[in-house]
Parts: C-alpha cells; structure tokens; sequence
C-alpha cells in the first residue's frame, strides 16, 4: 500500500528533515504519525502527495512508484488518494456539492455517478442539508467534513490527513477523528499526521513517531508518548 | 478529454465569470478601457489616411497654352497631357471659360474693365490631377518643355508638405499604433495575472485533487476569451457612440464653415474594421494572458 524505502531528505537550505525512514503501511490500517513541530511529519506527507522529492530512497503509494514518477502522471497518484489538509483548502466560489463533485470531475466520471456518489459522501459526513451553501458559510469543523467528503468521494485506497485537526477545537477535533476512523472502518487505509495527545492515546492505534527526522518507534495500537521517556521528549 | 468534460469546462469559465464579481469587474474596465483608446487612435489614424488619400490627389498644376495658338495646336498639347503615365486627371479649360472666369472671380463681375476685348485674349488652360504630390517638379519641367505651352504654375510649397505628410502620417501612425497595441496588451495581461494571482490558492488546491494542468487552464482561457469578448463589445458601443456624435457634429461645422478639406469617416464606414480590431486583440489577450499567468501556479 504505501511503503517507504531509506528516505532521506535534505532541503536546499541544508536542513536535513527525515534521516533513512524505512515504513510500510497496509491496505486497511490507520496510522497516526506523531511528533513535535520540525520533526519531518509534514514533509513525510509531502512525500506521499509528491509534493516533495527524496534525496534519497524510495516511495511507493497505490503500487505507484513515486520517485520514478514523470510530473504528468502527478494527478493519476493525487486520484488515487484522498487528502485532507489542516487549513480545509476548499474552493471558495464553489458550493459544498461543487467541493465534492470536483474531485469527481477532475477524474471524468459519468455525471449519473457524480449525481449519485456526492449526497452519498455528503450524508456520510452529516452535511447533505448544506449542500448549496459556500464554504465560507460553514464553521471550521464542517468544512473539514466538507474536505473529508472530498477526500473519500472517489473511494480511494488511501487517505492521508495532515494536522486534520490542527484549526479545530477539542470536540470538532472528536468528530472529526471518529469520521476518518468511520472511513477506515469501511476498508480505506488512513494516514494521520497529529499533535493531538488525547485522541492518539484513546485511538489505540498504530503509531509512528518522528524526532528530528528520525524515526524512533512504530508501534501497534501505540500512545503518543513512549512509555520509558515520557513527557521530557518532546518538550 | 471526453466531450462532456470540455462542457463542463467551458461552464466552468463561465460560472468563474459570474462569481468572481470584483475581478471580473476589474478585467472588464481596464481591458474595455485599454481596448477604447486603442480604439481611439485607431480611428485617428483611419481618418488621416483616408484625408491624405483625398488631399494627395488635391493640388493640381496648371499648364497655360500661349492664346495665339490654334485649336490643333491645342490638341497637340491635350495629347501629350492625356498619355503622361504620371497624370491622374485633367480638365480643359477653354477661352470662354477662362474670359467668363476671370470677369467673375478676378473682376468680380465689373465687365467694363474688359472692354473691346473678347475671349481670344485668354490662353486654353490645362488643370492636371497629378498620380503623386512628389511628381510635381518633375512634371512641371516636362510641360514647361511642351511646344506652344507659356507657362507651367505649381503650388511647390503646398506639393512639398504634402508629399512628407504622405509619407510620415502613415509611418508616425503605424508606429503609434503598435506601441499603443503593446501597452494595451501588457495592461491586459497584467489584470488577468491579477486575477489568476487571487485564485492562485484555489489552483493549488485543484493540482492537490488531481485535476491535470489543461483541466485547471481551460477555464480560465474561456473566462479570459468572455472577458475579451464582452470588453470587445462595450469598447465597440463606447467608441462607435462616441465617434459618431463627434464625427456628424464635426462634418456639418466643417461644412458650415466651408472647409471641405477635411472629411471624417462615417461609422458605417469604419465599424467593421474597429469591432474585428478589437474582437482580435480581446480574444487573443485574453487567451495568451490566461495561459502565461497561470503557468507559475500549475507547478505543485
């Protein structure tokens, strides 16, 4: 499913944010990937989405080979995946039905499947009375539903979250957890990239937590501290 | 790409052109603006064309046959006249016209002055329309040469200015124009990269879902090319309004004042050519300032 292979990558500004990362992650799980501030998870994501390159090393996503990827097969893997962002990145102008329908559209499904799968998505979510309402409307936890209606609208195989609640209070944030652990239920492998120490620690999920680069545990139904070092880590 | 896609492309265009209110509002009055001025000179330039066109056939020479002569000596001269490759017209003007011309233009009517004399006294004069204002030296000097021919008189002066202007209001126009096309089609550019600038978010966000470069890019050609179009039209109604108030105002006080020198172009003479003028740089700015502006954002 996704599988990272010795990846390291160095910034051109020198800053080196992941050191010889070796993951694979399997059709079906749910993965938190922890750590403080600088210590690579965002660039990890960026990997996976292609936004970034390795220095060196190796990824696969989806059966893609993403570092062997030429720029014009970008969005066949950006299809395939279905990604949330901490600042919501929904499309002004359009309403939550274009949101969602967008992802469809860029794809060129049949307008009787766009027609069906949206409200599908939509009342996943909770959202299908707001249908025709801009996300400017909506409060910041229903816009992050909004962008999971995106993200799971084409059945991808993968979702990858980044800081998904990162702009939401403690309750949305719970909603919104509960929602990415509904989709994973239904079979789609999901990725979180989190601070939240609470919900990691409830979740009892599989963690993967990175320091500086580096990663230094990978544990089944995990917590977001190790249990030898505690807190004094990542002060 | 599928039919339906292309579609729903074109729509998209078109509901960015209705949502995006404030920069389409933008776009249209600096590209209607830019597209009048343009315009405006245009029309000028149109105009000094067309008058120089009339006045390079106005000045005229004119060739005085010694009054002796006989009517075959006469037609000798006309021979010579009528086949010159450089001559575009001429009318002949006779004894009696010339007797009848001077007691009521010179004279101003006081025919007793011309007493005891009769039309024999005046010379048959040739009035000749030359193909060019700069053959008029040229020309004169042949004639002088003609037998039986007195004297040859030319406007030099007036032949002079006029042959420079025919060569430097078309060139001085051309060149204006151009660079005005070139400031029009900067200005234009500037306010799409505007506009795709403030929507620059909403492309990375696109790249993200997975839509490929052309299916972020032809939205924005097609609002450009409504841009273009509806800039085109509203420039059109302010111009050719405008132009034919001051054209009907301005070729009646001519008229008035007696200068038939000058005449301006009607509208119906000159609107095909301003409105394909602007339907061309419109649709063509508005297609190559969409896709270079929005090229730098495409690379996520």
């Amino acid at each position: 499913m996704v599988e990272l292979k010795n990846i390291v990558k160095r910034y051109e500004n020198g800053t080196v944010a992941l050191r010889d990362i070796s993951l694979r992650i399997c059709k079906g799980e749910f993965v938190f990937i922890v750590g403080p501030s600088g210590s690579g998870k965002s660039t990890l994501v960026k990997l996976l989405l292609k936004e970034v390159e390795p220095t060196e090393g190796e990824v696969i996503v989806n059966g893609f080979n993403v570092t062997q990827m030429r720029p014009k097969d970008i969005p066949k893997l950006r299809r395939s995946l279905g990604v949330v962002f901490q600042d919501f990145r929904l499309l002004p102008n359009k309403t939550v039905y274009e949101n969602v329908a967008f992802a469809l559209q860029v794809t060129e499904a049949v307008p009787k499947e766009i027609r069906r799968q949206v409200p599908m998505a939509l009342a996943l979510v909770g959202l299908s009375k707001k249908a025709n309402v801009y996300p400017g409307q909506l409060s910041g936890g229903e816009q992050q539903r909004v962008a999971l209606a995106r993200a799971m609208v084409n059945s991808p195989l993968l979702i990858v979250a980044d800081e998904p609640t990162g702009n939401l209070d403690p309750d949305t944030s719970w909603e919104i957890m509960k929602l990415l652990n509904e989709i994973n239920q239904r079979g789609t492998t999901v990725i979180v990239a989190t601070h939240e120490k609470q919900i990691v620690n409830a979740m009892k999920k599989r963690v993967i937590a990175l320091d500086r680069g580096v990663l230094i545990r990978d544990q089944e139904r995990g917590i977001y501290e190790s249990e030898d070092k505690n807190d004094k880590l990542f002060d | 790409m599928k039919i339906r896609t292309i579609n729903y492309l074109i729509k998209e265009g078109a509901v960015n052109f209705f949502r995006n209110k404030l920069m389409t509002v933008a776009s249209l009055s600096v590209v209607t603006a830019a597209l009048a001025v343009f315009g405006v000179f245009f029309l000028l330039s149109l105009n000094a064309g067309y008058n120089l066109n009339i006045l390079r056939e106005q000045p005229e020479i004119n060739v005085f046959c010694f009054p002796e002569i006989d009517d075959a000596q006469v037609d000798q001269v006309e021979e010579i006249i009528k086949n010159h490759p450089k001559v575009a017209s001429y009318t002949k003007i006779s004894k009696e016209e010339a007797f009848d011309k001077a007691i009521n233009e010179i004279l101003e009517g006081n025919k007793e002055l011309l007493e005891g004399f009769d039309a024999s006294i005046m010379p048959v004069t040739f009035v000749v329309k030359l193909k060019h204002p700069s053959y008029s030296v040229e020309v004169s000097n042949e004639f002088s040469g003609i037998p039986n021919v007195e004297k040859v008189e030319s406007p030099q002066k007036v032949m002079d200015l006029i042959s420079k202007l025919v060569y430097w209001i078309p060139f001085v126009s051309f060149l204006l124009l151009v660079i005005l096309f070139v400031v029009c089609v900067l200005i234009i550019s500037n306010t799409i990269k505007l506009t795709v600038f403030a929507r620059r978010r909403d492309i990375n966000i696109m790249k993200y879902i997975g839509a490929t470069d052309w299916f972020i890019r032809w939205p924005f050609i097609f609002e450009g090319v409504i841009i273009g179009i509806v800039s085109a039209i509203l420039a059109f109604g302010l111009t050719s309004y405008g132009y034919h108030v001051l054209e009907s105002r301005i070729n009646h006080d001519l008229e008035n004042i007696g200068i038939d020198l000058i005449y301006l172009l009607k509208v119906g003479d000159v609107w095909v050519r301003i409105a394909l003028t602007y339907a061309i740089i419109g649709v063509t700015v508005g297609i190559l300032g969409s896709v270079t502006s929005i090229r730098k954002y495409l690379k996520v």
